[in-house]
């Protein structure tokens, strides 16, 4: 037995010392004796003189009201001291309180009833209950981002308050931002310096105890030295848990058939046994499609549905079992039809390009207009060139003298070099400047605008290759070691073209068979750093990409129509006669100028801030969470969109008005939170720290047990009260 | 039924009683011898022939005897259900009736100055009129118990029976009114008249009693100890009354009011003598 005051100054103690003593004088003081007529107070007289010998103590000790209220104040006072045995004391006298409020500490554990998120609470809030009034406790919640919920504090009150307003979350966990804040006082980073004898260090450690509620399901923390905090680990939850979770989900329009939509799914067994259930697909809360799951504890498994739409729609796949994790049973993906885009050609004439361009698939997506170079000296294309109005511009053997604020694609031509002082590369700029004049200077019939100008001109081609054949520090950063080229330059001469290598892997070469094409004169390419090599032949890089400053250009190394001597437009490949070539204009069309973007809605973990761009037109967009409330936000300027209000999984709506504007999905889609087996040990810096027995002895308190007994005491008093009054 | 006296007393009128005179009655009593100038008619002439000798034959003298009932009529009488004023009224009416139909002298009357008005009667036929004055007998009359006595006895200077019916509550205390009656030769009686909420106070608490009297208070707190302490304190009054009462031949009746008088008067004062 031991007594943890609720009072630790003298004068509060003196006080209630006071509180008996005050109660019989005031039992003596008492004025209101209720008059009674008797015949005579002869005898009573007599009676109260024989009373009277020993008043003071027959009164206390006859009176049973007097004893009862004595005796309440008695208790009530041993209720103050706090009675209690076997409470846990720690050796320090300053705690840290790390409790896991991510996603998996949602998991509610076979034969459980309450969460481990709020078995957790439970155990903290035992924790602050034992403490006494010299101990001083620190509360920090943390998932993927920490939050000291409270500072160091002895009042229990205020760490009982704050215990109440950590709320779980569906956030993944990183400890690291926990143990740092947890750090601060105890490990205190020198202020002094080491050699100077006057200059000591002002910070004391304070060590703690450090102890940490979680089930352990995050990173292993190796940059952290628990110093003067003395860790311990106390796992919620069990290793025999139940959990099937889908790990990934997922949309992707058929290219070749846009109203064709495949929806992939990964779903994981990450529990001690085999799981049978069926996995429900529903698209706009309409049953669609179902499957059969059948997973052994540790396997995963995918599941294709293929869905016909055209448009905007929702997904969600839910598994109909019941396991201890619930979140993650359930997934969200979005669908909205491709986009527009918006197509700006320059060109002397393509006919492959143009008939690329409009066949029944592109044209749902593009809306491309076709002008020929001279259009680039126009206030026209400028505006638009600056404005970024066309979602891509390409050059058909021709090149601006600036490059646009948009996606562009080169043609067998250059980007425009940018300044450079090199003279080098001022030469390389002056045979992209020849380049770029060429358009300006174009034989007589080029004057037409007309966009099938078929009048020979090779100089656009041909100037590059003397340029860099006269020039070898065009192909060398010699002369300035340290200064990166930006600009794009041929790295070969002009030659035939076998091709060697293709990026499939990337977006824009999905879906390409190029191996039995013939490029009769092409050279190889070299872009700014960032570049990737798209598809490789023997004179380098044929076709590659680059990033500036947010956008993409694509440079093809070689011409699709090039023009004799004679400015007749001959066929420089059999491309356009393969069937990669409008597969390849409308990959082109998805990815580089943007229609496929929002082909199949993005998926963010919860919590992440999402960034959305809309168009300028849109003012007042709202968001709307399918089956939740709407947010009016506030687009920042350009039309770019941070939504945070995103920490329930579903699928959000960006709207203007009734129109839907964009579609984004949270998911939780975390292995990590979705193996939920409680870990037995968790590694912090160098150490490793052994999971406590949650079972810990527990102060057992009798301080409500007192207050009990109290009241009985007091109702027993009034009740011998009312019986003599009466 | 009549009121017994344990002593013999002379009364003042021809009576059923003995007296201490000799007389005319048929009861003899003594011889004596003759001397001149008694009367010739008590000569026994038997005697004088047996013996020769003249012997007056003496007979017992029966007179009347003289009542006293003497009722307690402070405000303490007036307390309890019925009062305890009340019974001693029925006590002394029915006493008071007993000593009328006996040719006795009757007088009952109130302790204090309401006592110098009570009639002293004869004959049953004054019954109304020891009613009517019973009846004018009311509480207040705050007098101390020795003053009332001592008033009675200098009005009355004969001897008889004197029935002091009271709940001997004062705070000057009986003995001195006791003693006197005793002092007066008096054949008393002493009826103690106390109800049961006296005995037995049915009161619990912080209370202040207040002396219907005197208006004197005490403060007391009334719990069972204090309950047991004031029965402890009536038991010894009574006990010391009784032995007061023993050592000068005073008859004690305890008389509790919620006995019905007729039981009080038909057994427990034939228990005790008082009648028969």
């Amino acid at each position: 037995m031991n007594f943890v005051p609720a009072l630790t100054n003298p004068l509060a103690l003196l006080l209630l010392a006071l509180v008996p003593v005050g109660i019989i004088v005031l039992y003596f003081l008492k004025l209101k004796r209720e008059p009674v007529e008797v015949p005579s107070t002869y005898l009573w007289s007599k009676t109260i003189e024989d009373l009277h010998v020993n008043s003071l103590l027959q009164r206390l000790r006859r009176s049973l009201l007097l004893l009862l209220q004595l005796l309440a104040v008695f208790i009530a006072l041993i209720a103050l001291l706090r009675p209690g045995y076997r409470g846990e004391s720690t050796g320090q006298d300053r705690t840290v309180f790390l409790i896991d409020n991510s996603a998996s500490m949602q998991t509610v554990d076979r034969n459980e009833t309450l969460s481990r998120f709020e078995k957790a609470k439970l155990l903290i809030l035992e924790k602050i209950e034992a403490m006494t009034d010299s101990d001083s406790a620190m509360l920090i919640s943390f998932n993927d981002r920490s939050e000291t919920v409270q500072a160091f504090t002895t009042d229990r009150a205020r760490l009982r308050d704050s215990l109440e307003r950590v709320t779980i979350t569906n956030h993944s966990t990183d400890i690291l931002g926990a143990l740092k804040a947890a750090d601060g006082l105890a490990n205190p980073r020198r202020s002094s310096e080491i050699a100077d004898v006057n200059d000591v260090q002002v910070a004391d450690a304070k060590p703690a105890d450090l102890l940490i509620y979680s089930d352990g399901r995050f990173q292993t923390v190796t940059e952290f030295n628990l110093g003067n905090l003395k860790a311990e680990y106390i796992a919620m939850g069990s290793s025999d848990v139940e959990n099937l979770a889908i790990t990934a989900f997922s949309t992707e329009r058929n290219v070749e058939r846009p109203t064709e939509v495949q929806a992939f799914a990964t779903i994981e067994n990450f529990g001690t046994s085999s799981v049978s259930t069926t996995a429900t697909l529903t698209m706009n809360g309409q049953f669609l499609d179902a499957e059969a799951v059948q997973l052994d504890a540790g396997e995963q498994t995918g599941l294709s549905f293929v869905i016909e739409t055209e448009d905007a729609a929702t997904l969600n796949l839910a598994l109909d079992h019941e396991d201890d994790l619930e979140i993650d049973n359930v997934a969200y993906t979005g669908l909205s039809p491709l986009r527009n885009v918006s197509i700006l050609v320059i060109t002397r004439g393509n006919t492959p390009l143009k008939v690329g361009l409009e066949t029944e698939n592109t044209a749902k997506i593009c809306n491309a207009s076709f002008f020929s170079p001279s259009y680039l000296q126009t206030e026209d294309y400028k505006k638009r060139a600056a404005d970024g109005t066309d979602d891509l511009i390409i050059y058909d053997t021709c090149s601006p003298d600036e490059m646009p604020a948009t996606n562009t694609f080169f043609i067998g031509a250059l980007p425009p070099s940018t300044s450079v002082t090199s003279p080098g590369n001022s030469e390389a700029s002056n045979a992209s400047q020849t380049t770029t004049s060429d358009p300006t200077q174009p034989p007589a019939n080029q004057d037409s605008g007309s966009q099938d100008s078929d009048s020979p001109d090779n100089n656009a081609a041909d100037a590059v290759p003397a340029a860099a054949e006269t020039s070898p520090a065009v192909n060398s950063d010699a002369d300035e070691p340290n200064r990166p080229d930006l600009n794009w330059r041929w790295a070969s001469p002009k030659s035939s073209v076998s091709l060697i290598d293709i990026e499939r892997n990337h977006p824009l070469m999905r879906y390409l068979e190029l191996f039995s094409l013939l490029i009769f004169s092409g050279r190889g390419v070299e872009g700014p750093p960032g570049t990737v090599e798209l598809v490789g032949a023997d004179v380098g890089a044929i076709l590659a990409i680059a990033p500036r400053a947010g956008f993409q250009d694509m440079v093809l190394g070689f011409e699709i129509i090039s023009r004799d001597e004679d400015g007749t437009p001959v066929t420089n490949t059999n491309w356009y006669a393969e069937r990669s070539w409008p597969v390849f204009l409308l990959n082109v069309l998805r990815y580089l100028a943007g229609a496929a973007d929002a082909s199949g809605a993005p998926s963010y973990r919860p919590g992440e801030t999402v960034r959305v761009r809309l168009e300028n037109a849109i003012t007042s967009p709202s968001v709307t969470r399918i089956g939740g409330s709407s947010v009016e936000v506030t687009p920042g300027p350009g039309g770019s969109l941070e939504i945070i209000e995103t920490e329930v999984p579903g699928n959000y709506r960006v709207e203007d008005g009734s129109k839907l504007a964009d579609l984004f999905a949270i998911n939780l889609f975390d292995p990590q939170e979705s193996s939920i087996a409680a870990v037995k040990e968790i590694d912090i810096g160098y150490e490793s720290v052994a999971s406590e027995d949650t079972t810990v002895e527990q102060r057992q308190e009798f301080w409500r047990w007192a207050l009990i007994a109290m009241l009985g005491l007091i109702a027993a008093e009034w009740w011998v009260y009312s019986r003599r009054v009466a | 039924m009549e009121l017994v006296s344990r002593k013999v007393f002379r009364g003042r009128m021809k009576g059923e009683r003995k007296s201490k005179r000799k007389g005319q009655s048929v009861e003899f009593h003594d011889f004596r011898n003759y001397v001149a100038g008694d009367d010739l008619r008590l000569i026994d002439w038997n005697l004088y022939a047996r013996l020769d000798q003249l012997f007056l034959k003496l007979f017992q003298e029966e007179e009347d005897l003289h009542f006293y009932a003497l009722i307690d009529a402070s405000e303490s009488m007036n307390f309890g259900t019925p009062t305890k004023l009340h019974v001693a009224k029925q006590l002394a009416a029915a006493l008071g009736y007993v000593g009328l139909c006996r040719a006795d002298r009757v007088s009952v009357q109130a302790l204090g100055p309401m006592g110098r008005q009570a009639p002293a009667l004869r004959g049953r036929a004054s019954l109304w009129k020891m009613l009517n004055y019973l009846d004018s007998v009311d509480s207040g009359e705050n007098v101390s118990l020795f003053e009332g006595v001592k008033d009675f006895s200098l009005r009355n200077s004969g001897t008889g029976v004197a029935v002091l019916i009271s709940d001997l509550m004062d705070k000057e205390g009986y003995e001195s009114a006791l003693r006197m009656l005793i002092g007066r030769r008096m054949d008393v009686f002493v009826m103690h008249v106390l109800s049961p909420e006296e005995i037995d106070p049915p009161i619990r608490g912080d209370r202040r009693l207040i002396d219907v009297e005197d208006g004197d208070s005490a403060e007391i707190t009334l719990n069972n100890y204090a309950l047991q302490k004031y029965q402890e304190t009536v038991k010894s009054f009574i006990g010391s009354i009784k032995q007061f009462c023993a050592k000068r031949s005073i008859a004690y009746l305890p008389v509790r009011t919620e006995t019905p008088v007729e039981t009080i008067v038909t057994k427990y004062l034939r228990e005790r003598g008082v009648v028969r």
